[in-house]
């Protein structure tokens, strides 16, 4: 009887043919960064709009990683089939918006009455920056995370730590992961700490670090600058560095994801730098006791915000255009960005999804998606830059090889600025060095 | 002798228990219960009740009859063009005599060293064109020729005595009936190492699928596998993850399973003769 539906569609087609026409179909790609089970969510979410009123049918795809979520959005649109709204990795808003793929949102914004600053005013303001391009609204923030330390309270309070007092500082960080770490003779069996190191995530991590350190890590207002070779970046690589090789609390090599919160999961390490994404999954599967506490800091609290933004893309006409937006503006209004973060983990880009009593009630039954809350005030914005994941990769290779014992940090440094300045040299060269 | 063909089996086996090391584990840790992780996540003996709950999770994260379906359609789909294209191709380059034929068949063998992702935008904008967007047709158009099926359909026929043909010919056969009756019989070797890998190719395949479809309904297996193996933000189920590539693979495991000994002797058959 699955036919019967748009049997009826179809009539109420023939008979109202206004309805019919006024209709638009538009795609939505979205990646799916953290669990299976977000893919059946979306689509229910989407399924839930397109009963809710009869202008905008949207399909919803799962487009994979959100690298290939960008490769696909590009191959459409290239192709002659640009998708209306994309769930994006917000890093790579900027790099989208300089290869002319996106479209602006300002025209929008006008046509509803309002500007970017008052549309943006309930969003925090962390996210602003990876949002804006040139002083034009270019995404919409939809999921966001920021790192998080999470640690065991069981193993604190064997190792003779106060299960109540997580380290606040990286000097506390590593005195207690000394006290942690648990060997027999060279087979080390639990580390006191560790941290996701592919690529993505470390890049992501040393951002944190180097930020926690007083740094900075690229130019928010240009697109052609990174500090990889600044004293802030060489704290956080010796930093880091020195925890595996100096302190010995910290795997050597190249260790995933999935392999720390597997590790974190099975008591082999005490304290892990996860992403807030991995709360709903930490907190379904962890038997020992948790919390979760800020990022240490050396010089000041600072983490980067992670996540995706909504964006368009060009070469849509009028009618999608519009549909796009009515849909953007349905998927990120508080209700629905408070009920995507209580599912997910992620928290909600909106201030006010916060003062909804459900997600009031959540906070006070998860105090640990209180912490992530709390942090959020010293969330700083991720980076992006000309050519996003090929400079960020430059430092990736260089810190990997430092973890590999094949590479010293200031070393390191210096190559990766080298061969990131490299990459945005065409960039850097058609803006600020085209002089007069 | 046995002593030394003892030894020979015993490393045998041993290469045989590493290769299959992954196997076995995906094996052992789809039935492990707590999907999350634990312990003995790594371990690969068995040591706890086995359930079948990771595989009704990996089962809810998407309609895999329908990705089973779409998936069976589009390999076997490329794979039955194929065969008709990759013989008729491999005859003419094998047999026909036509003005550069060696330099037209060595320009054909340079599309193997092309890396496929370098095709996807132009590709699509074909598929665009020829109004096949999204649908399950435009994941195997680019497919239907194949350099290496022609390749190795040229090497097969070459390989076979000119003295068959001639004597179907002197009985009165046309040059398609010759290859019907004659040559494609003789080249079954050949056509079965070529299906084997261009079934398990075309099952596996990954990004151009992405690429091309955009409707659930039109998604295949590795598309809903990757939708609970990609997380990189949140934990690894690993038992489900298991339980999902157990899924996405079993029917060309069967498959092999059942025609277990066609493969291998074709292999032996066309190793002889090469």
């Amino acid at each position: 009887m699955r036919w019967l539906p748009s049997l009826a569609a179809a009539a109420v087609a023939v008979l109202a043919p206004a309805f019919a026409d006024a209709q638009t179909k538009i795609d939505f790609f979205f990646p799916v960064p953290v669990d299976g089970k977000l893919a059946k969510e979306m689509t229910r979410l989407v399924k839930t709009y397109n009963d809710s009123q009869k202008d905008v049918a949207v399909t919803a795809v799962y487009t994979g990683s959100y690298d290939e979520t960008k490769l696909k959005a590009q191959a459409a649109a290239n192709a002659g089939k640009p998708p209306a709204v994309v769930l994006m990795s917000a890093n790579f808003v900027l790099d989208l918006k300089l290869s002319g793929d996106l479209v602006s949102l300002e025209p929008m914004l006008k046509a509803d009455g309002t500007t970017r600053m008052q549309f943006l005013a309930d969003f925090w303001p962390a996210l602003h920056a990876n949002a804006t391009v040139d002083g034009e609204l270019y995404g919409v923030p939809y999921q966001n995370s920021t790192p998080l330390l999470y640690y065991n309270k069981d193993q604190f309070k064997e190792a003779g730590l106060d299960p109540e007092k997580p380290p606040q500082t990286w000097a506390e960080l590593v005195a207690d992961a000394k006290k942690l770490t648990k060997g027999n003779g060279d087979t080390i069996e639990r580390y006191g700490f560790s941290m996701p190191e592919g690529y993505d995530y470390l890049g992501w991590l040393m951002e944190a670090l180097t930020m926690s350190n007083g740094g900075k890590y690229f130019n928010e207002e240009y697109g052609g600058e990174v500090y990889y070779d600044t004293p802030t970046m060489l704290g956080a690589a010796q930093f880091v560095e020195d925890l595996v090789f100096k302190h010995k609390v910290m795997p050597q090599g190249v260790v995933e994801a999935g392999g720390v919160s597997t590790n974190f999961l099975a008591g082999k390490a005490s304290m892990v730098l996860l992403s807030t994404g991995s709360l709903s999954f930490i907190r379904d599967n962890m038997k020992a006791a948790y919390g979760v506490a800020f990022v240490p800091r050396n010089v000041r609290n600072a983490v980067p915000i992670g996540g995706g933004s909504l964006v368009m893309f060009k070469g849509l006409n009028d009618e999608q255009k519009k549909a796009g937006w009515k849909f953007i503006k349905w998927l990120s209004s508080a209700e629905t960005l408070a009920g995507w973060s209580r599912f997910t983990g992620y928290f909600a880009p909106r201030k006010s999804s916060y003062d909804l009593p459900e997600m009031k009630d959540f906070i006070a039954k998860h105090p640990d998606a209180k912490v992530a809350l709390e942090q959020l005030p010293y969330a700083k914005p991720w980076f992006a830059t000309y050519q996003t994941v090929a400079v960020r990769k430059a430092l990736e290779d260089e810190i990997q090889a430092v973890l590999n014992g094949k590479k010293k940090a200031p070393q390191a440094i210096k190559d990766a600025q080298r061969n990131a300045d490299a990459l945005m040299k065409p960039y850097v060269d058609q803006t600020a060095l085209k002089l007069p | 002798m046995r002593r030394a063909s003892l030894v020979i089996a015993g490393l045998m086996l041993v290469v045989v228990f590493f290769w299959s090391t992954p196997f076995l584990w995906t094996l052992v840790a789809s039935f492990r219960p707590d999907a999350g992780a634990g312990i003995g996540m790594a371990s690969l003996v068995p040591d706890y009740k086995p359930t079948l709950a990771n595989f009704s999770d990996a089962l809810e994260a998407g309609d895999f009859a329908i990705y089973y379906l779409n998936t069976a359609i589009v390999a076997f789909g490329i794979l039955a063009v194929q065969i008709v294209t990759i013989s008729l191709a491999g005859y003419a380059f094998a047999r026909l005599s036509f003005p550069g034929r060696e330099i037209i068949f060595y320009v054909f063998l340079l599309q193997l060293m092309l890396v496929p992702p370098v095709l996807i935008v132009p590709n699509l904008r074909a598929i665009v064109d020829l109004g096949l967007y999204g649908t399950l047709l435009g994941v195997m158009a680019p497919y239907f020729a194949s350099a290496f099926g022609t390749f190795l359909m040229r090497q097969t026929f070459r390989q076979i005595p000119r003295d068959f043909e001639e004597a179907a010919t002197i009985d009165g056969a046309h040059w398609w009936q010759t290859l019907w009756h004659v040559l494609l019989p003789m080249a079954k070797p050949g056509l079965v190492a070529f299906s084997l890998v261009s079934l398990m190719a075309h099952w596996n395949e990954f990004l151009w699928p992405l690429m091309v479809l955009n409707e659930p309904r039109t998604q295949t297996l590795t598309i809903g596998l990757a939708s609970f193996a990609l997380g990189s933000e949140g934990g690894k189920e690993w038992g489900v993850l298991a339980a999902g590539t157990l899924l996405v693979m079993f029917p060309l495991l069967a498959l092999f399973a059942a025609f277990q000994r066609q493969f291998v002797d074709s292999f032996m058959f066309s190793g002889l003769k090469g």
